[in-house]
């Protein structure tokens, strides 16, 4: 496994890699430990990894295949080291990842004091299913980033891919690649592929559409749900954890039924929990295996609560989440 | 040669049209137009058959659908007395033939874990038998092994054919098609034309090719003792598994996944008893009835879940190994849990503690 590591991964992002080796380096006999990305199990794919020793610095690693949002493993149990609570806690995040942690401190459930931020100004991470889409690969062995290409080497030689084409949705609407919190940065800041307001298309798109065109596309989305309830366990903000009502049988919501209108319940219930909270990370549709545009709903949930409250979570740790509050004189509502 | 057909890849609609006359045929298809996951479903005319790549969802479903009803049950009064509650069964509708088309050695291969369980007793499961047995494979000889296949680790490989009744080879512009069982050969003549000998000549090259391919470099042995050693050493499960997230991706993925919740869902009267897929990864899997968890966290979870594939499974079923290296579980995982991983430290931290 160690030599797979040693051979495979990306060529151009080793001065990030290495930077962030000397960054963490300075500061971990003070940290309790540092969550951030290994080599996963080829070379499309990374892994989360915790270190809270010297020796383990050099398994960390940045490139656009660091696609998880890390900021859920600090609030979920178990906790991922034995906790020293006179210590911070390191976490390596990208743009998209830090808002995360602004929500959960707005939600208080973190405090920024306690943490250690390595942040990661990003230029989009990489979706492998839409590489594998455009060029069908076998035995990837390296991939990297030339220009405005994906490169990719497999066992049939290299291919190339518009960079542009080969990033993930969410990535493609992002209006805050560069970490909004942050105790170090570890390149620098990017500029945004977008602007805020532009970041709603797709969901200005399906408002296009009739109701029954809306029902038919989320039907036969829905349909494929296989109810793994991956979104909801990488959502950072799903914090009722083990207490969700799709699982509980007293009271009980839904039946254990395949139909759609309990994976409509399910997705319903997941959206209106995050509205106004949730962030756009797009992890929860990273993680379906069923590639279900998941975020979308809590997209055009978030584009109301913008429309309408003129709020936008995870931007201003000081902020309550409108949703979190209850205010008599407010009209808008 | 005789017994084999050659279906051109531009005919391989229309013969499945036909075998679908014949039997209900499940396919490959794709989970929509920029969507690189492919999934098995029911045939239907104008249905277009992907081939070159395994499926992310399984044919598992086929024989053991993610929800299945097992009775259909209504209390009624009586009428000769009201006050007297009668309860009314209902058996399911009996179970039909099927025949999945294009299904890999490895998802075939998962049945054979089923059947250890399902069908040698001392309980037998009906619904399972009935449909296990009705059930035909038309084999796909697997030539797009990934990094993270590893069959030939668990006893397969991707030129096997146990379990299967048709065997597919992939050749120069279509599918050379044999019969692998009775019920199998009694269709391979509607599927297409006979080959010709070079067609018939060019499957078997490929299938001798990827016969002698080994996929995966696992070495499972040992593990049974690693799982015992290290059942309680919660920094190993901690070093190997933190990032887990707890879902039930890689047990519905699974080809040789089992487990089952067993519920009635009811609506005033009427209710269906039924039968759903569960996963060891949710926190309720284990949870009692008295609140206690036995296994309170995803690493007691995790630790379940490899245990019961490479070590408790093996040493109930004479040896046999409850996974079947279709890799799916690290592919589809949202964290790229590498269960090969697992299992190799298992092996070493052992040795090194002996
Ligand atoms: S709902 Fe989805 S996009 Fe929103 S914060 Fe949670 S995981 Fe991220
Ligand atoms: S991750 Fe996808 S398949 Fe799993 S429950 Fe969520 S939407 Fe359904
Ligand atoms: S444990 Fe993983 S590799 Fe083994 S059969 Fe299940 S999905 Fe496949």
């Amino acid at each position: 496994m160690s030599l797979l590591s040693e051979r495979l991964g990306w060529i151009v992002f080793e001065a990030e890699t290495k930077r962030l080796h000397e960054l963490v380096k300075a500061v971990l006999p003070e940290l309790d430990g540092i969550v951030g990305w290994e080599q996963g199990f080829d070379a499309l794919h990374a892994t989360p990894v915790f270190v809270n020793r010297e020796e383990d610095v050099h398994r960390l690693m940045w490139s656009p295949l660091c696609v998880h949002n890390l900021s859920g493993y600090l609030v979920k149990t178990p906790p991922f080291l034995p906790r020293d609570e006179g210590r911070k806690v390191g976490i390596c995040v990208k743009g998209c990842d830090s808002r995360s942690l602004v929500a959960l401190e707005q939600e208080k459930f973190l405090g920024r004091d306690r943490l250690h931020i390595f942040g990661i100004p990003c230029e989009g991470t990489v979706d492998w299913r839409r590489v594998m889409k455009k060029i069908p690969l076998r035995g990837v062995s390296s991939v990297r980033r030339e220009g405005p290409e994906l490169k990719v080497e497999d066992s049939r030689g290299v291919h190339s891919l518009p960079w542009e084409e080969s990033l993930a949705r969410r990535c493609l609407r992002c209006a805050h690649p560069n970490p909004l919190v942050h105790d170090v940065l570890v390149r620098d800041p990017v500029e945004p592929r977008i602007k805020k307001d532009e970041a709603y298309g797709l969901v200005e798109e399906m408002d296009q559409k009739s109701l029954e065109e809306r029902l038919a596309f989320w039907s036969a989305e829905l349909d494929r749900c296989i109810r793994c309830y991956a979104c909801r366990n990488a959502c950072p903000l799903c914090v009722c954890q083990d207490r969700c009502i799709v699982e509980t049988r007293d009271p009980k919501w839904l039946t254990q039924k395949m139909g759609i209108s309990e994976k409509f319940m399910f997705h319903m219930i997941h959206s209106l929990h995050l509205a106004g909270r949730c962030t756009e990370c797009g992890e929860c549709e990273r993680v379906c295996p069923m590639e279900i545009p998941v975020t979308l709903m809590k997209e055009k949930l978030n584009q109301i609560t913008r429309e309408i409250l003129g709020y936008e979570a995870g931007i201003d740790s000081q902020l309550v989440p409108p949703l979190l509050t209850f205010n008599p004189g407010e009209h808008e509502l | 040669m005789s017994g084999k057909v050659f279906i051109p890849q531009d005919k391989l609609a229309s013969a499945l049209e036909r075998l679908n006359e014949k039997v209900p045929v499940w396919v490959p298809v794709s989970q929509g137009a920029d969507r690189w996951g492919i999934d098995f479903k029911p045939f239907r005319a104008g249905m277009v058959p992907v081939m070159d790549r395994q499926s992310t969802a399984l044919p598992k479903e086929v024989i053991f659908p993610q929800v299945q009803t097992l009775m259909t049950f209504e209390y009624v009064k009586a009428p000769e007395d009201p006050g007297r509650v009668q309860l009314k069964l209902e058996e399911p509708p009996e179970a039909g033939n099927a025949l999945v088309f294009g299904a890999r050695p490895c998802d075939v291969r998962g049945f054979f874990t089923f059947d250890r369980v399902f069908t040698e007793g001392p309980f037998v499961d009906n619904q399972y038998k009935d449909r296990r047995e009705k059930t035909l494979f038309a084999v796909l000889l697997c030539r797009e092994a990934d990094e993270a296949c590893f069959c030939s680790s668990v006893g397969s490989g991707p030129a096997d054919t146990a379990g299967g009744d048709l065997w597919i080879t992939p050749v120069e512009g279509g599918y050379v098609v044999e019969g692998l069982s009775e019920r199998g050969g009694s269709y391979v003549q509607l599927l297409g034309d006979p080959a010709t000998e070079e067609q018939a000549a060019a499957a078997s090259r490929s299938q001798e090719e990827v016969s002698r391919q080994k996929v995966g470099s696992l070495d499972p042995s040992g593990v049974v003792q690693g799982q015992k050693d290290r059942f309680e050493d919660k920094d190993f499960w901690r070093s190997m598994v933190n990032q887990c997230l707890g879902c039930g991706v890689c047990t519905y993925v699974c080809p040789t996944c089992y487990c089952f919740n067993i519920t009635d869902e009811m609506r005033h009267s009427r209710g269906e008893r039924m039968r759903s897929w569960d996963s060891c990864m949710f926190a309720v899997y284990t949870q009692e009835a008295s609140g206690h968890n036995p296994r309170p966290t995803k690493l007691e979870r995790y630790r379940n879940r490899v245990g019961h594939k490479f070590s408790y499974f093996p040493e109930k079923y004479d040896g046999m190994i409850a996974c079947c290296g279709c890799g799916r579980c690290i592919r589809s995982c949202p964290v790229s849990i590498d269960i090969r991983k697992v299992v190799e430290n298992l092996k070493e931290r052992s040795h090194a503690c002996a």
